[in-house]
Formats: structure tokens, C-alpha cells, sequence
């Protein structure tokens, strides 16, 4: 072995750029992220002035945080369905049969589009006069629900009421392949000989399903789980591409971006999105006592 | 049990396939729809279910009318240019950053491979207001060069590395955990062996990973071109902040703006813009199906 310190210095030599850019882009955003937090910053100098945490008390009493912190927190629910389904379909294409190719790829479509492109395809599908109007049209004429000319015309993404659901719809067709490759991952390391005896033993599917898949593949379900937990708490590129955050779809860090972006408060901004880092770890705390625990 | 087996055997499978084929409309409905309306120019039935998802006197004039309408191989230069960077970037940068951590003892090594990981669990886009930023006093900083050194304010050295430059636009991407993740996987897997042998025929640590280990492990590099090329090309929110000029957007930000701004004249021609967006994903994606999935389980393992 040569000199030990010329080794290492070769070893910090190979990870140097990795390091200064993460220490640039990744780990200096979370210190001056905080220290913006706590200041007024004047975007024309450049200058930060400490404000005595008046961004928190601002946020702290503001209605339109708290709508945004509600959605974002409502936007949760999106997460069991998409796992759940997920696991579905991994299962489902699980197997030796033909075509699966096909389908497997035909999943993941919609992960490998860009969000702005499928966005604005999906705001054709729920616009008032859009295709799934039309299918409901069709769907209520077929059941003899309306007859002649009638066309069902509920606003999908502008009703305040659902709207924020339609966003979450929209998240699930985007994030469903991604999960379900992770899933197969998890699935590939069952032994088939462990379904196989189940099936002797005359276990049907929805057995087999909650009772062999589901314990088998936990670690793969709390790592998608987390992953997708923390996702839906910074949805808003889905926000900004369906609806610009009108008919409370406000979610948090639609809030950050907007106040950075559109107000040009980057101190408020950095304050809420402080906010935002909190919850996130929280929900990942509770995650691992909840599922680790267990295992 | 009045059913045989075989009945029971065929009524499950058709169940299977009628689920799987379920889901695969879901995923693919809007893109079919896109594609018959961006071919049909009778637009009067486009909203219409099921007439909308077949084509009604099918042309490609819509097609025609993308090019007129929009700049739109600009935005395909632009999003080729960032792309092809941002994939040089990632891959030298996860490279040179996996060997280490994989095959070399060194002082440091758990806590930078743990603080690199932790990086996964960062809310990234919180980094969007520090990164913006930073790029605006990279460019300050590129300015003052320009001015100390004397050159004319018609080089806007502003704009090389700072806001609205291809730069900013990609750099933050280039040092990311999955990739440096991703190839030290790749590096744990080679030999113990071919190491020493290289090592003892005197090679040096860059010799032994640029003749040993790259060659080896091209399939995982495939894998990381394949996915960092995907996540560049869709990449829509920074590209989105830092750019302001028009004739430097890529396709995911230019066509989205012009899609849903003043200037979109029919819907027809919005289904085209989509679908031209999209099918060159599509055929790549069609070439390299098997490296995403692949790629995949190596980096959850």
C-alpha cells in the first residue's frame, strides 16, 4: 500500500466536486433557508435584516396558510390509495404471463412525462366541457340517467369543493408506475414455493394477498409509504400546472412559492417553508415508530 | 362445485387481464385522446365519448400548425443542450463520488456516505428561494469579472453561469444522492481481485477506476444516463424559475407556457403540441424499458 495520506487525499480528490456542488445546491439551502427565515430580505441589494420572527407570527395568523397547511395535510389521503393500488398492480403483473412487458411499461408512462405536458392534458379532461364530462355524459345517457342533448358539466378543478381531489386524482396517475416498480422490486424477492403452498392449502387470492404479500413485502411498504408521505406533502408542481392555486387548492409549499415568486418575499417564504421541512420530519418520525417497531 | 377447474382457471385469468387492461386505459387514456385530436381536424366532436378517441378526418395539419405557432424545435434545441450536459454532469460527478465511498478506506468515509444519503430525506424544493439566490450572485460575481477585467457589457458574462443561463438551469441536478448511491452499488459488486491485479500492474486509483471499473460496470452507467436524461428532459419547476428568456426554455416549460398562455389559439393544436412533446420520451422509453426497471431494483436493494 503506498503512503496512507496521499490515498486519502485522492479519495477527497474523487468525491470533491460531489461534495462542493451538494455543500452549494443541497446543504447551504437548508442553513440560509433558515437564516432567511428570520430576516427581511430586500431582493434589490441583497441585504437581510433580523425581524424579530415576524414572517411566523405573519404566517401564524394568516387564513390563507392555514387553508394551504389543511389542503396539504387533506392532500395525505392520496397516499393509501396510491400504495395500495400500486401493490395491486404489481401483483397483478407479477407473473410469467404474456404481455406483461407491455403492460409493466404501459404504468410508466405517466411517471416519464413531463408534469407541465400531462398537466395540461389532464386540465383538458376536467374542464367543464372536457372528456370526462363527455364520459359521464355518455355514462348517464347509456344508464338513461339524462336524456337528449343534457351534458353533465361539473367543474373538476374550478368548484372549490372538489378540486383539490381532482388535483390528488391527477398526483395518483403521475406517481402510481413509479411505486409500482418499487413494489415488483419487493415482490421478485418472495419465493414463489411460499404462494404456491397456499395455494394448496386452498387459501383464495384475498387471503394470499393480506396474508403472505402484504407481511412480505412491509419494508418495501414503509419505504414507498415514506417516500410517498413526504411527497404528498410537497405536491404543488400539480397545483401550479392544473390550477395556479385558485379554488383552494392552495397547498403549503404552493404558498412558499408563491410568496417567493409572485410576492417577492423570500423571507416569508423561507419561514413557511421552514414550517413545511417540520412537518415533513414529523411525519417521518411517526412513520418509522409506527412501522418499525413492528418489524 | 359445479365449475371445473379449467373454467375456474380461465374465468380468473380473463379477471387478471380485464384488471391489468383496466389500469392500462387509466394510465394511457389521455395521451389516446390527445393523439386523435391532435389528428383529427374536425374538432367539433373532440370532447365528445367515446367519438373524441378516434380521429375525424384525420390530417396532420395540426401538427403543421405546432411549428407555426410555437418555436418549437428551439425549445427541442434547448431541452437536447440541457439534457446532454446535465448527463455528463451526473454521470463523472456519481462516478468519481461511488468509487471512493465504495472501494477506498479512507477517514470520513461513513459520515459523508450517511450525509449524502440523508440528502434523500430533504424536502429539495425548500432550496428553491437559497438556490435562486445563489444564482443571482453567481451572476453578480461573473459581472464584476466582466467589468474588472474590461470587457464590453455586450459579452454579458451575466448570463453565463448565473440566472437565465443553461448553467443555472442545470447545475444544481448534477450532484445527486441516487446517482452516487446508484454507483457505488454498481462498484460494491466488482471483485476484490481485479482491483488488486490492476493494483499490483501499479495503476493508479484514476487508472484502476477509468480502465477497470467504468468498463465493468457500463450497464449501471446506462442505467443513470437513461434516468438522469428522463428526469432533465421532464424537469419543468427550476428550469421554469431560472429561465426568463424565451428562446432559452426547454420543451416541458416553452410548451407549457405557450400552451396555456394568450397566444393558444385552438385546442386541437394544443393536443398536437402535447403529443410531439411526449412521443420522443416514448420512443426512448420503448428502447430502454428493461434498464428502468432494472435500475430500479438495484438502487432499492
Amino acid at each position: 500500500m503506498k503512503n496512507s495520506s496521499s490515498y486519502t487525499a485522492v479519495a477527497y480528490l474523487f468525491l470533491a466536486p460531489a461534495l462542493i456542488l451538494m455543500g452549494i445546491f443541497t446543504f447551504w439551502p437548508v442553513g440560509y433557508n433558515t437564516y432567511l427565515a428570520f430576516h427581511d430580505y430586500a431582493i434589490a441589494d441583497g441585504t437581510a435584516t433580523w425581524n424579530n420572527f415576524e414572517h411566523f407570527k405573519y404566517i401564524y395568523h394568516e387564513d390563507l396558510f392555514h387553508s394551504a397547511l389543511k389542503n396539504s395535510l387533506l392532500y395525505l389521503l392520496v397516499v393509501p390509495c396510491i400504495q395500495l393500488a400500486a401493490l395491486v398492480i404489481a401483483k397483478l403483473v407479477n407473473n410469467k404471463l404474456p404481455g406483461m412487458t407491455f403492460f409493466r411499461a404501459t404504468y410508466y408512462i405517466p411517471v416519464i412525462t413531463a408534469i407541465s405536458v400531462a398537466g395540461v392534458a389532464w386540465a383538458f379532461v376536467y374542464k367543464y366541457d372536457g372528456m370526462l364530462n363527455g364520459f359521464l355524459t355518455w355514462v348517464s345517457h347509456f344508464i338513461g340517467y339524462h336524456s337528449g342533448f343534457e351534458r353533465v358539466e361539473i367543474d373538476w378543478i374550478g368548484n372549490p369543493d372538489i378540486a383539490i381531489y381532482s388535483v390528488m386524482v391527477f398526483t395518483f396517475w403521475k406517481g402510481l408506475g413509479y411505486y409500482m416498480v418499487l413494489y415488483l422490486a419487493g415482490l421478485q424477492a418472495i419465493p414463489t414455493e411460499v404462494e404456491e403452498a397456499a395455494i394448496l392449502d386452498g387459501a383464495n387470492a384475498w387471503d394470499r394477498f393480506w396474508k403472505i404479500t402484504v407481511p412480505m413485502v412491509k419494508p418495501t411498504i414503509l419505504l414507498c409509504t415514506l417516500l410517498s408521505t413526504i411527497a404528498a406533502m410537497k405536491a404543488f408542481q400539480e397545483v401550479i400546472v392544473l390550477t395556479k392555486g385558485q379554488s383552494d387548492t392552495y397547498t403549503a409549499l404552493f404558498y412558499v412559492y408563491d410568496q417567493a415568486f409572485r410576492n417577492y418575499n423570500f423571507g416569508r417564504a423561507a419561514a413557511a417553508g421552514l414550517v413545511v421541512t417540520f412537518f415533513c420530519m414529523i411525519l417521518a418520525i411517526i412513520q418509522f415508530r409506527f412501522f418499525g417497531d413492528k418489524k | 362445485m359445479a365449475m371445473s377447474k379449467s373454467v375456474r382457471n380461465a374465468l380468473g385469468l380473463s379477471g387478471h387481464y380485464a384488471g391489468l387492461i383496466a389500469f392500462a386505459i387509466f394510465t394511457t387514456f389521455p395521451f389516446l385522446w390527445a393523439l386523435s385530436s391532435g389528428l383529427s381536424s374536425d374538432a367539433s366532436k373532440m370532447y365528445l365519448f367515446p367519438d373524441g378517441f378516434w380521429p375525424h378526418e384525420a390530417s396532420f395539419m395540426w401538427f403543421e400548425r405546432v411549428f407555426q405557432e410555437m418555436p418549437f424545435l428551439t425549445y427541442l434545441k434547448n431541452s437536447t443542450i440541457m439534457s446532454f450536459f446535465t448527463i455528463i454532469g451526473v454521470v463523472a460527478i456519481s462516478v468519481l463520488a461511488g468509487y471512493p465511498l465504495a472501494r477506498m478506506k479512507f477517514p470520513g468515509r461513513g459520515l459523508i456516505f450517511v450525509a449524502i444519503i440523508a440528502t434523500m430525506m430533504l424536502p429539495g424544493e425548500v432550496g428553491i428561494v437559497p438556490n435562486f439566490i445563489t444564482l443571482k450572485n453567481f451572476g453578480d460575481f461573473a459581472n464584476w469579472i466582466q467589468e474588472s477585467i474590461g470587457l464590453g457589457s455586450s459579452w454579458n458574462m451575466r448570463e453565463w453561469i448565473g440566472l437565465n443561463s443553461y448553467f443555472g438551469a442545470i447545475i444544481p441536478n448534477f450532484a445527486g444522492a441516487f446517482g452516487i448511491f446508484l454507483m457505488k452499488q454498481a462498484f460494491e459488486q466488482i471483485p476484490q481481485d481485479l482491483i488488486d491485479a490492476a493494483r499490483v500492474d501499479g495503476a493508479t486509483e484514476m487508472q484502476i477506476l477509468w480502465k477497470v471499473m467504468v468498463p465493468v460496470t457500463a450497464p449501471s452507467i446506462a442505467a443513470l444516463a437513461i434516468f438522469t436524461l428522463v428526469n432533465a428532459w421532464n424537469d419543468y419547476l427550476w428550469p421554469s424559475i431560472v429561465m426568463n428568456s424565451k428562446e432559452k426554455l426547454p420543451l416541458a416549460v416553452g410548451v407549457f407556457n405557450d400552451l396555456t398562455g394568450p397566444f393558444a389559439t385552438s385546442d386541437n393544436i394544443l393536443m398536437a403540441a402535447i403529443v410531439m412533446t411526449v412521443v420522443p420520451v416514448l420512443v426512448f422509453f420503448a428502447f430502454t424499458q428493461r434498464y428502468f426497471i432494472s435500475g430500479m431494483d438495484g438502487a432499492v436493494k
